[in-house]
């Protein structure tokens, strides 16, 4: 009797637990097959449509292609800044369904964009935002996107190869705490999203270091939590309003530092303040002249901001990021060494970063 | 009689004990079987794999052993004795000991003018070329580690490799910082010709080697180093997965010697003196000879 209810227990247990099928997979590709079938489809197909006139006024649709993720069952899908271009959008549901996109907002200092498509609920599934605070290198990583642009859905999977990188996008913007993958990634991935084996976005898959063009095991995402940061925005009021200070800082290297004789080693060292910004509202100095330092040439004569906020800051990079972490309007408290080694407390009222601003 | 009733409603009894509340039992046990069943799908959704966590604990563990090697050379046409080295090269390695011997690719560190290391701790320390062995492609290389000591890796086997086994990569791929990339066993064995000389016994892997990865760790599950990655074949020069890495069974037979403390002259000293003290002798003998035949 025993025996027999046991029996019924475990053939309850192996129905449960899947298809009969399944049990020749390991863990891994359950993980994947499960994920994918869960997520691929909340992943959308973006066609950006820019009609441009050639040399005998012909027109000529140029297309540019990319992925994105539906984050909102309203119909809100997020992606790359680079894939939206300036032109007509069209997005492709997983399912085949096409629909016309309308820009919401973009960023291009983080490279995200939010579009919006008018389709029924049930149409669309979403894919849930996760935490990319604490990644381990190590850990899983699937890229859904559409590669080429001309391939269809397809998932890649590798693993974080490195987290924490800041690096300087074209622009000359600060990109930080970026996740590096070796799961594939290719022209027409950009803005899809990077998910660990829990199924939660972690990334927004960006760019690749290739010098071919193609994946060489090297591609980069914006983490989620910065995403998370300013989705928001671009949804509330189309744009993400960043603090700014309104001066041009460089790194104050020990070097620079012992050819000038100032007081401290390392700082942000600003070269030039924008006139009527906070910055020159609270007194900072840009530089005023030119040294030779090596085989650079230098703007000297400017303040050196060792800490903000009594966070020391050892270079450019990092004093940005302090800033960042404040809101507009927010007070925020320098501490600068003067050209002429005294050191003083500024305390800058942050104002709202003007839209195309380079400046910090 | 008073026995058949008793025994009857003695058994009534008895498959009231054993179906009723034993049909509850089980009922509860299979709810609670599903309980469980929910409860493993939904924490197997919401931790890693055991992969990714046997994954996580490899990496690191041999992080801090593999550092990022930038080296700066001289222009084929520098004149004035390299007064500017200028190109810049950059390769990973892997700390052998703890007093900072290191070993690389030696087509990383031959031709450099300055070598550094740059150690996942952050210190960025000099190196110098301790050994150099061409044929086989090995350098070992000496940085200062001062008073903290780096963290050697472990040495794993190589002849236990199998192919379809998942290896990993830990290197400095195009310069970039220490990376880790993942994939498996492709082959082993394999010999291939690189740069006019021909490297035996290679592994082949799929997981991404890049330039800059050259000289950096290929390593188990276990965390333990089983080859050092050295080539890749690619018509574009970046990495389409198919990597080449030296065995580490070659490493630990060739390193003891490469290792030796000797100064790297020393057999030649030996020679020479040996040479003059039979020069002596022979010089000797003849004199006694000629003496002999006074």
């Amino acid at each position: 009797m025993h025996f027999i209810k046991f029996l019924n227990l475990a053939l309850l247990v192996f129905f449960l637990s899947g298809a009969p099928g399944a049990a020749a997979l390991t863990e891994e590709e359950k993980n994947n097959i499960d994920l994918y079938r869960r997520l691929a489809p909340g992943v959308v197909n973006i066609t950006s449509t820019l009609l441009e006139h050639d040399f005998f006024f012909n027109v000529i649709p140029r297309k540019g292609s990319g992925s994105g993720s539906i984050i909102d069952s309203r119909g809100y899908i997020l992606t790359n800044n680079h894939v939206i271009g300036d032109g007509k959008l069209e997005v492709t549901l997983a399912g085949g369904n096409k629909y016309m996109a309308k820009l919401i907002g973009s960023d291009p200092d983080t490279d995200l964009a939010v579009v919006k498509i008018e389709a029924p609920k049930e149409s669309l599934s979403v894919i849930p935002m996760g935490d990319s605070a604490d990644l381990k290198v190590g850990q899983k990583a699937m890229a859904i996107g559409n590669p080429f642009g001309l391939l269809g859905q397809t998932l890649t999977v590798g693993v974080v190869s490195s987290v924490g990188r800041t690096m300087r996008a074209e622009n000359g913007t600060l990109l930080e705490d970026i996740i590096q993958t070796d799961a594939s990634i290719n022209p027409g991935n950009s803005g899809g999203p990077l998910i660990d084996s829990s199924g939660k976005l972690i990334g927004i898959t960006t760019f690749i270091f290739s010098p071919t063009g193609a994946s060489v095991g090297i591609g980069f995402a914006i983490p989620v939590n910065t995403a998370k940061r300013i989705v928001n925005d671009l949804i509330g009021k189309g744009y993400y309003s960043y603090p700014f200070l309104g001066a041009i800082l460089i790194n104050l290297s020990p070097d620079i530092s012992e050819a000038l004789r100032l007081p401290v080693k390392t700082g942000a060292m600003v070269t030039e303040v924008i006139q009527g910004s906070p910055a020159d509202k609270a007194g900072l100095k840009g530089g005023n002249r030119r040294a030779q330092i090596g085989n650079n040439i230098v703007i000297v004569g400017g303040d050196v901001i060792v800490s903000v906020n009594r966070i020391q800051v050892q270079d450019a990079d990092t004093a940005i990021r302090e800033v960042r972490k404040l809101n507009p309007g927010d007070k925020v408290q320098l501490e600068v060494v003067r050209w002429d080694g005294t050191s003083e407390t500024v305390t800058v009222t942050l104002g709202e970063k003007p839209r195309g601003a380079k400046v910090p | 009689m008073s026995q058949g009733p008793g025994i009857i409603v003695d058994r009534k009894r008895a498959t009231m004990c054993l179906e009723f509340p034993s049909a509850a039992r089980a009922f509860r046990r299979a709810v609670l079987a599903l309980l469980v069943c929910i409860l493993a799908a939904y924490s197997n959704a919401s931790a890693l794999t055991a992969e990714e966590t046997a994954t996580i604990a490899a990496y690191e563990k041999v992080a801090p052993s593999v550092v990022n090697i930038t080296t700066q050379m001289c222009e084929a046409e520098s004149f004035f004795f390299c007064a500017t080295p200028s190109i810049k090269g950059s390769g990973s390695g892997v700390v052998l000991r703890e007093d900072g011997l290191i070993i690389t690719n030696s087509h990383v560190v031959s031709d450099a003018q300055n070598i550094w290391a740059l150690l996942s701790d952050g210190r960025r320390l000099a190196a110098r070329i301790t050994a150099s062995d061409a044929n086989n492609d090995l350098a070992i290389i000496r940085v200062d580690p001062g008073n903290k000591p780096l963290k050697a890796i472990e040495l794993g086997n190589s002849d236990g490799l199998r192919v379809g086994e998942r290896v990993l990569a830990v290197g400095n791929p195009f310069g970039l910082g220490q990376t880790l990339t993942a994939g498996v066993v492709s082959m082993t064995d394999r010999s291939i010709k690189n740069d006019g000389k021909v490297l035996r016994h290679l592994i082949q892997t799929d997981a991404p080697i890049n330039p800059g990865n050259s000289g950096g760790a290929l390593i188990n599950l276990d965390g333990e180093l089983v080859g050092l990655c050295t080539a890749i074949i690619s018509p574009t020069g970046s990495s389409v997965r198919l990597g080449f890495a030296l065995p580490v069974n070659l490493i630990k037979a060739a390193a003891p010697g490469l290792m030796n403390s000797w100064p790297r002259n020393t057999g030649w000293v030996l020679a020479i003196l040996l040479a003059v003290w039979l020069l002596r002798r022979i010089m000797e003998s003849g004199a006694r000879i000629m003496m002999g035949n006074n």
